[in-house]
């Protein structure tokens, strides 16, 4: 670093410090001051200097030396609090200068780190906001922020500083909406109607917002405008047009877009909606056009003639990547709409051939497992995927694969008795994967337990076990999300969500894995049986196969333990 | 500051200087990609082709909780990232994230350890870029090689122990000049402005002839379907000042404001309802609020008063409408028509269509009504230029071109056509300066010139494309195929 660490330099800094004037050169007190302020030896020399800037006529000088102040204290964190220090700094929160005000209650706040910031009592945040039209859109910000800690001491001084706020609430600079909207949600936590009229009142800046020229505001405005969805689902309803994707957007931009877009859905909109979706299916990037795929599977939901007859459209065009994500979507959709299941049936036919990557031919054979004595043509295509085993790689396939082919032998054996046995016999005797040869094991076992054990365990649900219960979602309260509104945290929270909606079968998304943790034994035997094939399902996502194994240590009757070491395994079912 | 300099050129020598925004740090990512690739069909020689070279180019720590080794994995991740398609403003590695902007071929990074707010450090980057454009005129790694030493001050002036200090270039520029040698002679004097109460305005300007231009820029966004609907259309516009005034004159704007005239009772002429109003720091919006009234003292030189968006159904101003032929292995057959649909008095200038035309298209053929048609390649596209395109009249392109008989693999997006133009004297949304009122101490007289414009913003016209269009034997279509020439 150029000005550090030299024994010149600290020379230098030293002499200059030492001069009882040197505030009085302007610029040169401000890169004196920061310069020494990294340098641990220089400390003491600086205190002098500093508390005279504190009372300097010119307001740069002032503004250096009180954050100066916090820099010190960060310095050598574990020295003592200057009580006079900290009372001429609230002294200068009444200083003419804007910065310099703002800079005091960013000292404060470092310096009384440990008691909680600076103290905001009811003069201070009437001198703040009455001095907020002055500052920049950074020291506004950074006021509104602190100010989120008062608590007005009654609804008639709560209504005034509301009132001086609104106009703040509709500023043109993002940061200072966002802000000021933050100490709305914070002041009137207990009154909706308020917190209510304050996000009607956002929407318009917000709209503005995404239309921002910065990709990164635009980005910004659509992750907050989600968790605003999460309580006021109607907010944006007339506003679809706004969300429609340009064609020189980044592909993180349409993603978030179109997860807005499913949430505007209604009767009106939903053609124009569908009609522009179904343009985003064929994009470039081969992420956007899935997540397209999945946001018309998401409408589906609600409107699934229409989607249907889209995402069935877009098989026809035999592309890798968008067969793939369309079987994902129609299992998804099936799970949660069983009346579906026909078109889907009719649609899956032949299309086993375009699949190419794991995920896709996990849901193709899902939905062969569940809806198999509806599609004649099952066996022959689990049989291509039999022979084709040993040179699978994917493990949640061939985990999967066992799965879908003891489903379809119990409502099919006669076509699938053979292919069956061969599965198991390669499984257990040549595959060298635990989970998958375990897997074999148990599901071998489990026939020898009979077919109407066999038949219990394996006749899982067809569709979401909570539908009927709940139609859409309920709106979240708005003190869900009040705290992480204008933070980081929504920028990152809607890439996880995705991720975990887009991968794994419905049953994962569904089911809680939580009481996975803490199996107890009480338990009930009906709710026994449920929770393994549960956790069979749950077993191929997450390969805790030992869990399982645990589990039906305790409940012996469907599953007999053996020593594993070194064992070799029973005789396979061969067809003699 | 040469040793400086040449320092720095060496990228291992990780010259960091520190900043910090409640525990961010800034820097300036290098970032350079070169493409060997000698044949763009063939993928492996892509790959092998495309070498990144990052390096730090200036980077200050302003609070210092953050490890400076920490953007070590900025790169990585990044990189990581893009090559999975899931590109986002904020990257993490642990617990430190970083928010990053790009300009030109440069990288901002902030990184922080904290929930900070995120909206507010885009804003702190794009200041950033904006302040050293204003210096530098462009911001590239040139620049800021050149001039470190006045990034530096400036980064020490914008920002101070992670909080935004004075960022108002117009301000920093009167006192943290150029020229490095010159700072140490210049420092004694702290300009007024950055005590002042209008911190946007020197005090003692001095003009000999006193004038104000107004110019109002109106620019169109229009998203037409393939079927030929407007599916959204809204018009951004904006009133740039360029002041020549002396001294601190007091200055009152009169537009032609529906909410105004409604406030004052009359309702003579066209109105117009603005949304989103934005106005320069120097507006008081308090006034504003009250009255309507906009009233100011005007930063010197240019700057941008006011933005405002009206969102009413407009309908694109130069209609297209085209045929594209695709036969696959042998030729692309481009018919484009487009007619202007503004009065007939009125010009466009500088009227540009922009055609895509697929990757491997060859031997281009051009029969244009008026104006020229070229190919760019490197874009996949045809541009046709009309120098002056009057309202209501109607012209044609046709293009033809020819296709290789093996086609590549790569999947091709679907740009849309592209109209930009730029007509003067006229403003679609119909806004109009009413009287620009200049009062100053001095009682001089003072000129104000107003100009409008109109522009496109881009008016896209999506294509419509047969689904097969993925694999690649097109046939894409518009709407009026039965266009004759």
């Amino acid at each position: 670093m150029p000005y550090l660490g030299s024994e010149d330099a600290v020379r230098e800094l030293r002499r200059a410090l030492s001069n009882p004037n040197v505030q009085s050169d302007q610029l040169r007190y401000r890169n004196t001051i920061l310069k020494v302020i990294r340098l641990p030896s220089l400390v003491e020399y600086v205190e002098q200097p500093l508390t005279a800037g504190l009372k300097d006529r010119a307001a740069c000088v002032r503004r250096v030396a009180v954050l100066g102040w916090a820099k010190l204290h960060n310095l050598q964190p574990n020295s003592e609090i200057d009580a006079a220090v900290v009372n001429e700094l609230y002294t200068l929160l009444r200083d003419p200068d804007p910065v310099v005000m703002v800079n005091c209650l960013r000292a404060l706040e470092e310096i009384l780190k440990e008691e909680g910031g600076v103290a905001i009592n009811k003069p201070i945040t009437h001198h703040l906001l009455k001095r907020l039209k002055e500052s920049d859109v950074w020291g506004q910000c950074e006021v509104l922020r602190i100010l989120q800690r008062y608590r007005p001491q009654s609804e008639d001084e709560l209504f005034d500083i509301l009132s001086l706020l609104d106009a703040s609430l509709v500023s043109p600079h993002p940061p200072v909406m966002a802000a000021t909207l933050s100490l709305f949600l914070s002041l009137c936590s207990g009154l909706p109607a308020v917190n209510l009229a304050a996000l009607e009142r956002v929407r318009a800046p917000l709209l503005a917002a995404c239309g921002s020229v910065s990709r990164e505001m635009r980005f910004t405005a659509l992750c907050h405008i989600q968790l605003l969805l999460r309580s006021l689902p109607g907010l944006m309803g007339a506003h679809y047009k706004r969300f429609f994707c340009g064609y020189a957007e980044p592909a993180y931009i349409k993603q978030r877009k179109m997860q807005v877009l499913v949430e505007l859905v209604n009767d009106e909109n939903v053609a124009m909606l569908l009609d522009e979706l179904k343009g985003y299916c064929t994009d470039v990037n081969a992420d956007t056009a899935q997540a397209a795929i999945s946001a018309i599977g998401r409408i589906g939901r609600s409107y699934s003639d229409r989607c249907l007859e889209i995402l069935t459209g877009l098989l026809g065009l035999k592309q890798e990547h968008i067969t793939s994500a369309v079987v994902q979507t129609m299992r998804d959709l099936v799970w949660v709409c069983p009346q579906c299941s026909d078109t889907v049936c009719l649609a899956l036919e032949g299309c086993e051939e375009t699949l190419q990557d794991s995920q896709g031919r996990q849901a193709l054979l899902w939905l062969l497992a569940v809806y198999g004595e509806r599609i004649s043509s099952a066996p022959y295509t689990l049989e291509v995927f039999i022979d084709g085993v040993r040179s699978e790689a994917s493990l949640g396939v061939k985990m999967e694969l066992l799965t879908t082919t003891m489903r379809l032998f119990l409502c099919r054996p006669a076509e699938t008795q053979d292919m069956l046995g061969r599965l198991l016999h390669y499984c257990i005797e040549e595959e060298t994967d635990m989970c998958v040869r375990d897997q074999a094991l148990l599901y071998y076992r489990l026939l020898h337990c009979g077919i109407e054990e066999t038949q219990k365990v394996l006749q899982g649900r067809r569709s979401d076990p909570s539908l009927g219960v709940l139609i859409g979602r309920p709106a979240e309260p708005i003190s869900q999300w009040a705290c992480s509104f204008n933070t980081l945290k929504p920028l990152r929270q809607g890439s996880v969500e995705t991720e975990s909606a887009s991968r794994g079968s419905p049953e994962h998304v569904t089911f809680d894995p939580k009481p996975n943790t803490d199996l107890s034994d009480t338990l009930d035997c009906s709710q026994t049986e449920t929770l393994l094939y549960k956790l069979i399902i749950f077993a191929h996502k997450t390969h805790v196969v030992y869990k399982i194994q645990c589990f039906i240590i305790k409940y012996p009757t469907i599953y007999k333990p053996t020593s594993r070491a070194g064992s070799k395994p029973f005789g396979c079912p061969r067809r003699d | 500051q040469k040793l400086v300099k040449a320092k720095m050129i060496s990228p291992n020598c990780l010259f960091c200087h520190i900043i910090r925004q409640r525990s961010q740090r800034h820097l300036i990512y290098y970032h350079i990609r070169e493409i060997k690739a000698a044949n763009p069909h063939n993928r492996e020689a892509r790959t092998y082709g495309i070498r990144n070279f990052f390096f730090v180019l200036i980077c200050r720590n302003y609070k210092g909780d953050v490890d400076m080794a920490e953007i070590d994995h900025f790169l990585p991740l990044l990189m990581q990232h893009e090559e999975e398609g899931l590109l986002c403003p904020v990257l993490s590695h642990g617990n430190v994230h970083f928010m990053w902007i790009k300009h030109s071929n440069l990288y901002l990074v902030a990184t922080t350890n904290k929930n900070s707010n995120a909206s507010l450090v885009y804003s702190f980057l794009y200041k950033l870029v904006e302040v050293f454009t204003e210096y530098f005129k462009e911001l590239e790694e040139e620049s800021i090689q050149d001039n470190f030493v006045v990034v530096y001050e400036l980064l020490d002036e914008l920002m101070d122990f992670g909080f935004p200090q004075t960022t108002d270039s117009k301000i920093l520029q009167e006192y943290i000049t150029q020229q490095g040698t010159k700072l140490e002679v210049a420092k004694s004097k702290v300009p007024t402005t950055v005590t002042n109460a209008v911190s946007w305005r020197s005090e003692g300007i001095k003009y000999k002839k006193n004038e104000v231009f107004i110019d109002v820029i109106e620019s169109i966004n229009v998203l037409v379907n393939a079927n030929g609907n407007v599916m959204s259309s809204d018009i951004v516009g904006s009133i740039k000042l360029k002041t020549m005034l002396s001294g601190m004159p007091e200055l009152r704007l009169g537009l032609n404001d529906r909410v105004l005239f409604a406030l004052t009772g009359r309702d003579k002429g066209k109105t117009v309802v603005m949304e989103d109003v934005k106005f320069h720091q120097c507006v008081r919006l308090s006034r504003f609020e009250s009255d309507r009234t906009i009233s100011f003292i005007p930063p010197d030189g240019e700057s941008e008063l006011m933005s405002y968006r009206i969102n009413t159904h407009v309908k694109p101003l130069i209609w297209i409408e085209s045929v594209i032929e695709k036969f696959s292995h042998s030729r692309v057959e481009i018919m484009v028509k487009a007619k202007g649909q503004f009065k007939k008095q009125s010009v466009a200038n500088n009227v540009e269509v922009r055609v895509p035309v697929p990757s491997d298209a060859d031997s281009p053929k051009f029969k244009t009504s008026t104006g020229t048609a070229k190919y760019v390649p490197e874009k996949n596209m045809v541009v046709w230029t009309i120098k002056s395109f009057p309202g209501g009249k109607e012209f044609l392109m046709r293009a033809h071109f020819g296709l290789p008989s093996v086609e590549n693999n790569e999947l091709e997006g679907k740009p849309p056509i592209t109209v930009k133009f730029e007509i003067p004297y006229f403003t679609v949304s119909g806004i109009q300066v009413r009287y620009m009122k200049i009062i100053e101490k001095s009682g001089y007289q003072a000129l104000p010139w107003v100009r409008y414009i109109t522009q496109s913003g881009g008016t896209l016209i999506r294509l419509q494309y047969n689904m097969t269009y993925c694999f690649r034997n097109v046939f894409y279509l518009s709407k009026g195929s039965d266009v004759e020439m």
